[in-house]
């Protein structure tokens, strides 16, 4: 197993994604009954939560209220609350096409880019520190086939890259870097953060150690007020969504990017906090130390660091596919009736 | 669906729209839950288990009599790790019982745990009729995700494969393990909803589930996952009352009965089960129908007021 110890270059799960029945439901009746033929993108939103087991990574997960309400229902219920601690807001675009054809032809890297652009300025204009959902942003691009009732889709979660990539000093369960006075306060500290309405869907934070050992979770923009502290020690933390003993997962990426363009950081401790049962879990959780080496000018730079982030379908650069006649389809529905 | 479900179904929907939601607890008696019930063990259930969640769900299909924000219940991403029909056929090869439960297992849900009990309980069913699942069928049969059929109305993705230039950055992305290792291939996951049954006046559970990369499953295939004991009986595929698409569930009209035996076997050990603790037994029980699937219900406090 790699990463344990000595240098070697930090490696990310990828996020993965999940789509829930509801959604396609809710994107075909919008198309029948309020896009028609218009294309242009919609702003939609991805649900995503800490890993909470040993063996199966979260997801980013779409649901039906991803999308804006049908005009046909109304409701007193915001389409999306906050609030939710399994339901972690991630702002994102949808690009459905009105053919296969256009699907196809759509300019992949172009549209990764724009998103890259969105965060990359959202980190410049201090806008990422006031509301850190916005540092993880998706993109899906789909062809829904409303005659068979099938979906073609295919999902990117952009991600700046840094070049040279970042080097992994060492990568821990968090368990085995804290004493047990230190862990019980961290977990604490954690539970508070995740059960209050107020902070249990903020996805990215800082955790302070003070002196007398005692932990606390603050905003990620209070590091500038901490880092002056001496006597604190500080980790960056993130929701991971990864469940692997020796990577992190995929929003670490544009959390370094942050803390590299505006902090200008050498040396980065970072938290994947991961749960079990709904609880902070730290021997799943992981504490690691990155070495970044700034990029040429990234601080003053204007135009967007590369990006990267495409989900592979298996592996492979292919979108995926889902067939939901037995759900959709009118004529099957009365045939599996009578 | 068969007949005779449809015609169930359709009566039910019927009684349901005349008859009031239950008001008036009849928990000990009867093993059933009212409305506000219902509401006071999900309120608990998600503060003990935080993985659990209320949601509203869609709009054309909230009930009056539940609160808009609190519909039903769900707890999302749970990992099955083995097939439930596997399991079984490996201890029935081992000649031993099924034994569902193996952590503090006090024995008060046997009857549901072994299969040779079932004899006895099958004849209390109502008679729904069972789904025509072929038994021979192979469990890893290939298109275990929706859409594995109808190749021909697909169009051939393989034709666009690779055309595009997409960077991945190979150096920093952490590609996926080849799926050899078994454990892998089989790993699915599930949605677990709780929506509460008007007509049976107690929680009922429905199932989605996910293959190992996060395709929807057919709905028969859930069935791999369900004790093969219930999987043609009691688990059928209906409409979910919240959400769209057919989803498997555990049938509710054995819930109350099965209920009221559990609270009678704590009350005779001097247990005075409390309302808001419902949903822990009701899931502890459930865990018998579906006992691969590995979702929270934690009972590491007492159920219920010992009365001396």
């Amino acid at each position: 197993m790699e990463g344990n110890s000595g240098k070697s270059i930090l490696q990310f799960a990828p996020f993965q994604s999940s789509v829930d029945e509801g959604f396609w439901h809710r994107l075909s009746s919008l198309k029948l009954n309020k896009f028609g033929i218009d294309d242009s993108p919609i702003l939609i939103t991805g649900f995503y939560a800490p890993c909470s087991h040993s063996q199966v990574s979260n997801h980013l997960t779409l649901l039906a209220e991803s999308l804006p309400l049908d005009s046909s229902e109304e409701s007193s219920v915001p389409a999306v609350s906050r609030g939710n601690r399994n339901r972690c807001s991630v702002p994102g675009i949808l690009y459905n096409t009105n053919t296969v054809e256009s699907f196809h032809a759509l300019d992949k890297q172009g549209l990764l880019k724009a998103e890259a652009k969105k965060i990359w300025e959202d980190i410049q204009n201090g806008k990422a520190l006031e509301d850190t959902a916005v540092l993880s942003r998706f993109l899906l691009i789909s062809f829904a086939d409303l005659k068979k009732w099938s979906f073609h889709y295919w999902f990117a979660f952009p991600a700046l890259v840094l070049d040279p990539p970042a080097t992994l000093v060492n990568l821990k369960p968090a368990s085995q870097v804290f004493s047990v006075e230190v862990a019980e306060s961290l977990s604490a500290a954690f539970n508070d953060w995740r059960s209050s309405s107020l902070t249990a869907d903020v996805p990215f934070f800082l955790v302070v150690i003070d002196s007398n050992l005692h932990a606390t979770i603050k905003h990620l923009k209070d590091w500038e007020t901490y880092q002056s502290a001496a006597d604190h020690k500080l980790l960056f933390g993130f929701y991971d969504p990864c469940h692997l003993p020796n990577n992190p997962g995929w929003p670490l990426r544009n959390l370094l990017a942050l803390i590299c363009s505006r902090w200008d950081l050498k040396s980065v401790r970072f938290l994947c906090y991961r749960e079990t049962r709904g609880f902070a879990d730290l021997g799943l959780s992981l504490v690691g130390e990155a070495q970044i080496t700034a990029p040429q000018g990234w601080g003053t730079l204007h135009s967007t660091p590369n990006a990267v982030g495409w989900e592979l379908n298996k592996g492979r650069k292919v979108p995926r596919c889902i067939s939901l006649a037995k759900s959709m389809d009118p004529t099957r529905l009365a045939v599996s009736a009578a | 669906m068969v007949l005779s479900q449809r015609l169930h179904e359709a009566f039910k929907g019927t009684v349901e729209k005349i008859t009031g939601p239950r008001t008036v607890s009849a928990f000990k008696e009867k093993g059933v839950l009212s409305v506000s019930e219902f509401v006071t063990a999900g309120d608990n259930l998600v503060s003990k288990c935080p993985t659990w969640s209320w949601e509203s769900g869609e709009p054309s299909k909230r009930k009056p009599y539940l609160p808009s924000e609190k519909q039903y219940l769900i707890t999302r991403n749970v990992p099955c790790l083995r097939r439930a029909a596997f399991v079984e056929e490996e201890y029935e090869a081992a000649g031993m019982e099924v034994l569902i439960d193996n952590e503090d297992n006090d024995g008060w849900l046997a009857t549901h745990g072994k299969p040779k009990d079932r004899s006895s309980e099958e004849e209390n069913f109502p008679s729904i009729e069972s789904l025509e699942i072929n038994k021979n069928k192979s469990v890893k049969s290939s298109p275990s995700q929706v859409g594995g059929e109808d190749e021909d109305d697909i169009p051939d993705m393989a034709d666009y494969e690779e055309a595009d230039n997409i960077e991945i950055d190979p150096g920093t992305y952490l590609v996926a393990h080849e799926p050899d290792d078994d454990n892998i291939l089989r790993t699915r996951t599930y949605d677990i909803s709780i929506t509460y049954d008007k007509y049976y006046q107690t929680p009922r559970v429905w199932l989605t589930g996910y293959d190992e990369s996060r395709m929807l499953l057919q709905a028969e295939l859930v069935l791999e996952d369900v004790s093969q004991d219930h999987a043609r009986k009691t688990v059928t595929i209906e409409d979910h009352p919240h959400l769209p698409g057919k989803h498997a569930s555990v049938h509710p009209c054995r819930h109350g009965a099965v209920m009221k035996k559990i609270i009678d076997v704590l009350m005779s050990r001097g247990v005075e089960p409390e309302v808001d603790k419902y949903l822990f037994l009701f899931l502890k029980f459930v865990a018998s129908v579906i006992p691969t699937i590995e979702y929270d219900y934690t009972m590491d406090f007492d159920l219920g007021s010992t009365s001396n």
